[in-house]
């Protein structure tokens, strides 16, 4: 029993120990604390591929080296990019019906920190007519090498529920997040802890368990920042399936608990749901996207009081009319987490133009209607202007 | 004792049978890849690319499905130079697989020790889409698919010592088959040496450079951007003043343009493929050029 007891301990020392650290440093080692373990083996296995290795590349005629061009690139610089988001709008209600505004100002910041993880910086200037406040949206590290095809990330991060909420706001394809979005996870559910994503091996298709454990977002419409030790629990299964070469379907679940305005706990969960399609050989001219997300909250208010029980829902559409012509509309229903009698309903409409993928420019009206606040349907036009600079990579498939 | 003995065996086999492979799992991110690495690796290695032989290798969608093809590679192959930036580095990141890492053996820049055409010297989006490090569609010279063979074989003797005979007398293959077929497809062109052409992208340098064409304009007015009406007349009025015979296009981009182009001059659009896969005929990297030399001497003997 005590040798099993051992055996176990040495096999789970081995594995963090393979998945963290780099076989130069394991031959650093001092092996005669671990003689006679899995550890040591290992070692010795490592040592003897890695001294075979340094044979055979002697023997080799050319060696891989660096070409004069990409030394040049050789720097430890981040990769650096600033999007910016201006927008005009009209709307039917208020006494200032017109704006034109710099809606928000993002920077993005990410390099590799050593060969383990690697850093991701996105501070941003948000706003709405005309001021703009500084704020550190994102600032997270992302491991590299855990095993078991473990990730972890740990800083401030958009989490990971539904499908939009990772995505930031300038590469929606609509102007402005449905209504059902907004009402139950405000601008996006963004907080401070840990996330652990685990690839499950299934053969068949992708899945993707995510666990995230983060303190309490301090501004959300569901959830708050516990003055007691009750942090925000989320769970997410990702399953994508490649239907064709051409067409994709994605469908998440997501709940999630914590400590709400109230004093107490709420719950909230989702569904998202979508289907791509994109010929892989037009891919520049053609696309089609259908996009459903549904949200459902549970906000406990204590002791002799009925919960509040709300639920939210969009879809859209995205259809690619040639290479740089887009069409995109939203319906969007809601009720309140903190208020299931009211109730919001939006229709909108944008059409996009990119002239690269580096600026596009969106127009589109919207309706919004509600079972209280207005008696008559607000009615909007918007246009959002987006440009990026520097080095931005791809969005999250 | 008996349970004990065989607990003992299932964990050592968990914790080392990763590294009993039976062969060595290499995905690239182009076909052309793909096959160069399975000449070189014969049996020994299961190869896949990410992009397909007719999809656009700037814009390729970085799919889950892909990830989990990554999570279980023991090598990935990238053209580099910036050409799959915008969704290569997203999909490495999200494999969590260290052993395909950049610094690491298994990750391959093909582009390592190739000598780069249209290196800029200063750099501005001004100019459209350009790529800092230089044109990465170098594997479009046979030449240089040559220097990628030699760097896969450097990494596979670095991943499979033990391999080294069988990689060297694969490498050695298909160097003697490419100064064949090199030989052939230069005589097949040498009529045409100097012939201007007009393409659609910037992406032919290498072949152009390899077998004596001479590209004199893009449809695309800068890279990236799509032919305007402008440029198109542009276009026109060269191919009429110097009596331009063949566009090149390729499998991924629209043929409006061209047409447009061919209809107001006598010039003919030529098919032509980037990658291995383009076309139905172009099963490898040599029938790539075998494809591309065949339909250009066609339509310039026209």
């Amino acid at each position: 029993m005590k040798k099993i007891f051992y055996l176990l301990f040495t096999i789970i020392i081995n594995v963090i120990y393979a998945g963290i650290f780099s076989p130069q440093v394991h031959a650093q080692q001092d092996s005669s604390a671990v003689a006679d373990s899995l550890l040591l083996l290992e070692i010795q296995q490592q040592m003897q591929e890695s001294e075979a290795s340094q044979s055979s590349s002697q023997t080799t005629k050319s060696k891989p080296q660096m070409s004069s061009v990409r030394a040049t690139s050789a720097n430890t610089n981040p990769k650096i990019s600033v999007i910016g988001d201006f927008r005009s709008m009209y709307t039917s209600e208020g006494d200032r019906n017109f704006d034109a505004f710099v809606h928000g100002v993002e920077i993005n910041l990410s390099s590799f920190i050593d060969p383990y993880a690697r850093a991701d910086f996105i501070p941003v200037f948000e706003g709405e007519h005309g001021e703009l406040k500084a704020e550190i949206e994102e600032a997270y590290l992302t491991t590299l090498s855990l095993p078991y095809s473990l990730q972890l990330k740990v800083g401030k991060f958009r989490q990971t529920f539904g499908k939009i909420n990772r995505v930031h706001q300038h590469a929606l394809p609509v102007i402005n997040a449905p209504i059902a979005f907004q009402n139950f996870m405000g601008e996006a559910l963004n907080d401070q802890g840990f996330s652990l994503s685990w690839l499950i091996p299934n053969p068949h298709f992708y899945q993707e368990l995510v666990v995230e454990l983060t303190r309490g977002p301090e501004e959300h419409p569901v959830f708050t920042t516990s003055t007691r030790n009750i942090p925000l629990k989320l769970t997410h299964l990702k399953n994508f399936w490649d239907l064709t070469d051409n067409a994709t379907l994605e469908f998440g679940m997501s709940a999630a608990f914590g400590a709400n305005q109230f004093g107490h706990t709420s719950k909230l969960g989702g569904l998202n749901l979508t289907y791509k399609w994109k010929p892989i050989r037009y891919n520049r001219y053609k696309s089609f996207e259908i996009q459903s997300e549904l949200f459902v909250s549970d906000q406990d208010l204590g002791a002799g009081t009925d919960d509040i029980r709300s639920w939210g829902m969009y879809t859209w559409l995205q259809y690619q009319l040639g290479q740089r012509w887009f069409l995109a509309g939203v319906y969007s229903y809601s009720e309140l987490p903190t208020d299931n009698t009211f109730t919001e309903e939006s229709l909108s409409a944008t059409v996009g133009w990119y002239a690269t993928e580096f600026q596009k420019i969106e127009f589109g009206p919207q309706i919004l209607s509600d079972n209280g606040l207005f008696n008559a349907p607000v009615f909007s036009g918007f246009l959002r202007w987006i440009f990026v600079i520097g080095s931005h990579g791809a969005h999250q498939y | 004792m008996k349970i004990s003995r065989s607990f003992l065996l299932l964990l050592l086999m968990l914790t080392f049978g990763h590294q009993a492979m039976a062969q060595i799992k290499i995905v690239t991110s182009l076909p052309d890849l793909e096959s160069i690495a399975e000449y070189v690796g014969g049996d020994k290695v299961d190869a896949f690319s990410i992009a397909k032989g007719y999809q656009n290798p700037h814009f390729v969608d970085p799919k889950p499905s892909y990830i989990i093809k990554l999570t279980r590679a023991d090598m990935f192959i990238t053209v580099g130079l910036d050409l799959e930036l915008g969704w290569s580095p997203q999909l490495l990141q999200s494999s969590r697989n260290s052993k395909i890492q950049k610094g690491n053996p298994g990750y391959v820049d093909a582009s390592e020790n190739i000598p780069l055409l249209q290196v800029p010297t200063s750099t501005s989006r001004e100019e459209g889409d350009i790529h800092i490090y230089g044109n990465p569609h170098y594997w479009l010279d046979p030449g240089r698919g040559k220097i990628i063979a030699q760097t896969i074989y450097d990494h596979l003797v670095a991943i499979s010592p033990k391999d080294e005979a069988y990689f060297t007398k694969n490498l050695q293959a298909f160097n003697d088959k490419m100064d064949a077929k090199m030989m052939e497809w230069k005589k097949e062109m040498a009529a045409y040496k100097g012939t201007d052409i007009i393409a659609y992208h910037n992406e032919w340098v290498y072949f152009e450079t390899a077998f004596g064409l001479h590209v004199v304009d893009f449809l695309e007015p800068k890279p990236g951007i799509p032919p305007t009406p402008s440029q198109l007349v542009k276009i026109i009025k060269e191919v009429k003043s110097q009596d331009i015979k063949v566009i090149i296009n390729s499998p991924y981009f629209s043929n409006s343009s061209p047409e447009v182009v061919a209809r107001n001059t006598n010039a003919e659009i030529v098919q032509l493929s980037t990658m291995t896969g383009g076309y139905k005929p172009i099963r490898d990297y040599f029938d790539l050029f075998d494809f591309n030399i065949s339909q250009m001497t066609k339509a310039l003997a026209n």
